[in-house]
């Protein structure tokens, strides 16, 4: 009979129903895309170092310098065009302290990556609805009542500095578009950031500029938090007093996201588009009581005509979430952009309690800048300080078991001793970790000019997260060893350890019986499954064991892999994470590893519905730093009036299975094939990379073959 | 003993588009007693267990299940497959009625939709569509010489197992392969309206375009594709004729 015939849809399934951009809109994305405004960047880098050194400022007050300095080295751009203003001239972030000093004042410590504060969220409903005068006010109070601490003083002194240089930045651009015949500008400028945002599009143009400064100040990864939750007072204010249409305020959410992406290339980043650029959509509010509002679809739309990089968004889900809603947000999925990333409410609040959140806080949360929960204006949180290698810890057991002539349950043994030594190297070097004031973002923070401390002495919450990277080749290495060494003794130990040795290479058969006669994580299959879940549980003891971080909190654990499925699988400079070679599971020396949570590459796996039902398993109440399950689906899935239902009916099953996260990504692996050798015909190709979306032809070719390595459903 | 009789199938696929309502894991059934031009599954034609032969390595299409066995692996998904279910296509599922059968007696509370050509036994069919929840029934062409020509036997047994179906209280659903030149003729079309339109219960019309693919497998079953017909004829889907006897159709 005729089952699946798969239909050519002339007419249909090419998502009719999306909103276009308006011309004036689609010019803006033409242009930005094509780099028309890199020629207003000044080439020059500005000296800042020159002064810090001068005046021997201290650390604090070098920074705060930086953002002044950087703020008033922008040129005033207004472009004819656009509502809300501001487009960055300053190209680079200049030093504030030589190598050699740099050097000298990390003696004996470590930073986290590049070193500015980086992948945390500002409290962005906070500054929005106080405005920075009255940030400043609350500066000046604290320091007048803390004047006897000089410690504060200096604190305290650098955040007005900083609030003063956005304010005159501020200022300047309104001065301009004055000049300009642009009063609306104007008045918008001259009323925020200074001033509580009274509409919306005042609160878009002050969160533009407040988040460029961030940028402009060397932070990285800046999030930006419950965008739909902090926003829509503001929307819901001007639809009920009729000042703006919706169709209005789509324009203006439209030029913001566009706006989004005018600098990507000047962010620090693994690859292009790493920038954490992330918004949160839906959820529960601080009260418990649902959080979808108007604007969350209003976002998910907007993002569908936008189809740009930026912003990456995230959805809030929950057995209540509506069909509806889940049906807006496949409409997205399904142009291939990578997003939004589902976040299980169900499993995450109950996580984050676990791991000793504030119930409050804990319906707060958001994410950093890929997966990684964090509770925006109340986390200076350092997400991710580092993975583990699952693969490795297994290999090294089995090794050294098979060697030894142990019993299987030995394995277990040293896989437990061999994750704890690797957390414990994380660990101890996190507890070395240097956190560099950063003035400006503590202005943006709970609670910082409040108390007149810097974010880097803590805020509410201080966990360090660690990652268990690339969990189910690890546990399909132990389930073909188990099944197949001891329990049908079809191969020798010494069989086995020759094999991995020689990469396979004299052992053909032995490889095709591990790859395929072996149970694998993926197909709902408890005897891979289960030792998926051991990891998880060994990884959160290592965790637990490690104790405290040095800072007020403690090692979270989570499942992600950010660049460790390539970097773990071949090595990488300065990686301090151990490089494997070939793997009892059947992977060949430099294989990739799967992202995130997701079955092995190139296994047999029977598809979604099962694969949601193995990485169920996990405990998520131990495991809750983030790190999505990964699931490619094919384009053509799509082809059809009922794709989008029957995705939607999958996030419903998600939400039901007790999966964390998921993050679902449309390809067409054809066509990435032909980007790799047409690169100049796929510009705007986007695929989703790890927790953020790329243009494919921007990636390396490492990890653009990582993604056409994918498991694809659907096809 | 219950659960002990197997059956071979050729594939199971998760989050199936066009097999039935809702969340779906599809099971094809291994065998068909139609050859159909268009066959879009040729692996499975034939009743046992072959090897594929596709230019990046041999697979092998088609496994023996106990019923058990079976129905076990749905039931394992059904907590996730409630709001959709589980269906049966190929093949022709019928022609292995009886492990079908037991296999759906033994799944617990699951919604369970069959696709099948109507090629089967009375009883055979009987049996299996009692058991089921929507019958997606096929309908390619009316005329019984071009059925014969086309799908290599006589439709008077499909006609007469819909009029049973028809009559009983289970929902079922028509469903129309657009083949260019084929069944999707005015002739042809029109026919199927009016044979619609003459059953109790009208069902609702589902066509499916054709799909170019098709060819691609037969190579990897050492078969020839040889259609007969020219696929690269743009499908066209002629609603009017259902339209002007008011039945509701609709393209996947």
């Amino acid at each position: 009979m005729s089952n699946p015939v798969e239909p050519r849809t002339p007419n249909q399934g090419m998502a009719p129903d999306l909103p276009a951009l308006p011309p004036r809109l689609a010019e803006m994305k033409r242009r930005i895309r094509a780099g028309e405004h890199h020629v207003l960047r000044t080439t020059e880098t500005i000296d800042v170092l020159s002064e810090c050194e001068a005046e021997q400022l201290t650390w604090p007050q070098r920074v705060a310098r930086l953002t002044r300095r950087m703020c008033e080295a922008q040129e005033v751009v207004i472009d004819p065009d656009e509502r809300i203003a501001f487009t960055r001239t300053v190209r680079r972030v200049p030093p504030i302290y030589s190598d050699a000093a740099m050097r000298e004042l990390l003696a004996g410590r470590t930073v986290h990556e590049l070193g500015p504060i980086n992948n945390i969220c500002a409290d962005w409903g906070m500054v929005l609805g106080q405005g920075l005068l009255a940030r400043r006010d609350t500066a000046l109070a604290t320091r007048e009542r803390m004047a006897g601490d000089p410690a504060a003083v200096q604190f305290l002194d650098g955040a007005l500095e900083t609030l003063d240089a956005v304010l005159a930045l501020a200022r300047r651009y309104a001065e301009r578009a004055r000049a300009c015949a642009r009063p609306d500008l104007a008045d918008l400028l001259e009323r925020v950031p200074a001033h509580p945002a009274a509409t919306f599009h005042q609160a878009l143009q002050a969160l533009r500029l407040c988040h460029a400064v961030l940028w402009m100040s060397g932070h990285y990864h800046c999030g930006l938090g419950r965008f739909d939750q902090y926003l829509w007072p503001y929307l819901r204010a001007d639809l009920a007093a009729g000042r703006l249409t919706e169709a209005d305020a789509e324009a203006l959410l439209a030029e913001f996201f566009i706006a989004l992406n005018k600098d990507s290339d000047l962010y620090p980043g693994i690859q292009q588009g790493d920038n954490g650029q992330s918004l949160m959509l839906g959820g529960r509010r601080r009260d418990g009581s649902d959080g979808v509002n108007p604007l969350t679809a209003m976002v998910l739309r907007v993002a569908c005509a936008v189809a740009l990089i930026d912003p990456k968004i995230n959805l809030r889900v929950d057995r209540d979430t509506s069909l509806e809603l889940l049906a807006t947000a496949v409409q997205l999925t399904r142009l291939g952009l990578g997003f939004p990333q589902w976040c299980n409410d169900e499993v995450i609040i109950p996580g984050l309690l676990g791991a000793g959140y504030q119930l409050e806080d804990a319906r707060d949360y958001s994410v950093a800048a890929c997966w990684e929960f964090i509770i925006p204006g109340r986390g200076m949180e350092v997400v991710n300080i580092g993975a583990v290698s699952m693969p490795s810890a297994v290999d090294q057991a089995i090794r050294a078991a098979l060697a030894n002539g142990e019993p299987f349950a030995r394995i277990l043994d040293r896989v437990a001793a061999d994750l704890t030594a690797q957390v414990t190297v994380l660990a101890e070097a996190n507890r070395r970790l240097l956190l560099p004031p950063a003035p400006y973002y503590s202005v943006l923070m709970d609670g910082c000019l409040e108390s007149g401390r810097d974010l880097s002495q803590g805020l509410a919450y201080n966990n360090s997260g660690i990652h268990g990277a690339a969990s189910s080749s690890a546990a399909d290495a132990l389930a073909a060893v188990q099944t197949l060494v001891y329990e049908t003794h079809q191969f020798t130990p010494a069989r086995l350890l020759a094999a991995l040795d020689s990469n396979f290479a004299d052992d053909a058969p032995l490889r095709q019986a591990l790859r395929e006669s072996a149970p694998k994580v993926g197909n709902h299959d408890d005897r891979a499954d289960a030792w998926l879940a051991q990891l998880f549980e060994l990884f959160a003891d290592a965790c637990h064991a490690a104790g405290s971080n040095g800072r007020g909190g403690r090692f979270r654990p989570g499942s992600g892999s950010a660049m460790y499925y390539v970097w773990l699988a071949r090595g990488h400079d300065g990686m301090c994470e151990p490089a494997i070679g070939a793997t009892a599971d059947g992977r060949r020396q430099g294989d990739f590893f799967s992202s995130s949570l997701a079955p092995s590459p190139d296994t047999a796996v029977r598809g979604p519905i099962s694969v949601l039902q193995s990485f169920a398993k996990i405990n998520y109440r131990r495991i809750c730093n983030g790190g999505p399950l990964t699931m490619e689906l094919a384009d053509s899935l799509f082809h059809g009036a009922e794709a989008v239902e029957k995705v939607a009916l999958f996030i419903r099953a998600f939400i039901l299975s007790g999966c964390q996260q998921l993050q679902l990504n449309t390809l067409n692996v054809d066509t990435l094939r032909d980007a790799q050798r047409h690169p100049e015909l796929h510009r705007n190709l986007v695929v989703r990379v790890w927790g953020w979306s790329g243009y494919f032809c921007e990636l390396d070719a490492a990890y653009q073959n990582q993604i056409i390595g994918r498991h694809v459903y659907g096809s | 003993m219950t659960g002990s009789k197997t059956g071979v199938i050729f594939d199971i696929r998760e989050l199936t588009i066009h097999d039935g309502p809702g969340l779906r894991t599809t099971v094809f059934l291994k065998g068909c007693p139609l050859g159909c031009a268009w066959c879009h599954n040729p692996e499975g034609m034939t009743r046992t267990p072959q090897v594929l032969h596709n230019p990046n390595g041999d697979r092998l299409a088609g496994r023996e299940y106990r019923s058990a066995e079976l129905a076990n692996l749905l039931n394992r998904q059904a907590p996730l497959l409630r709001e959709g279910g589980v269906s049966f296509s190929g093949g022709e599922p019928l022609l292995q009625a009886a492990f079908l059968a037991e296999v759906i007696d033994q799944l617990d509370g699951v919604h369970v939709v069959l696709g099948t050509s109507g090629f089967a036994p009375e009883a055979e069919f009987r049996s299996v569509v009692s058991r089921c929840d929507l019958v997606l029934f096929d309908l390619k062409l009316i005329d019984p010489v071009a059925h014969r020509r086309w799908t290599g036997v006589d439709n008077g047994p499909i006609h007469r197992n819909l009029a049973l179906l028809a009559a009983t209280a289970i929902p079922y659903i028509i469903r129309v392969p657009l083949v260019p030149g084929v069944t999707d003729t005015d002739a042809n079309l029109r026919a199927m309206a009016r044979l619609v339109r003459a059953l109790p219960r009208t069902p609702r019309v589902e066509l499916l375009p054709y799909n170019r693919a098709a060819g691609g497998k037969y190579a990897a079953c050492g078969l020839t594709w040889q259609p007969g017909f020219d696929e690269t004829t743009p499908w066209k889907a002629d609603l009017a004729p259902f339209h002007e006897l008011s039945l509701e159709v609709s393209i996947l």
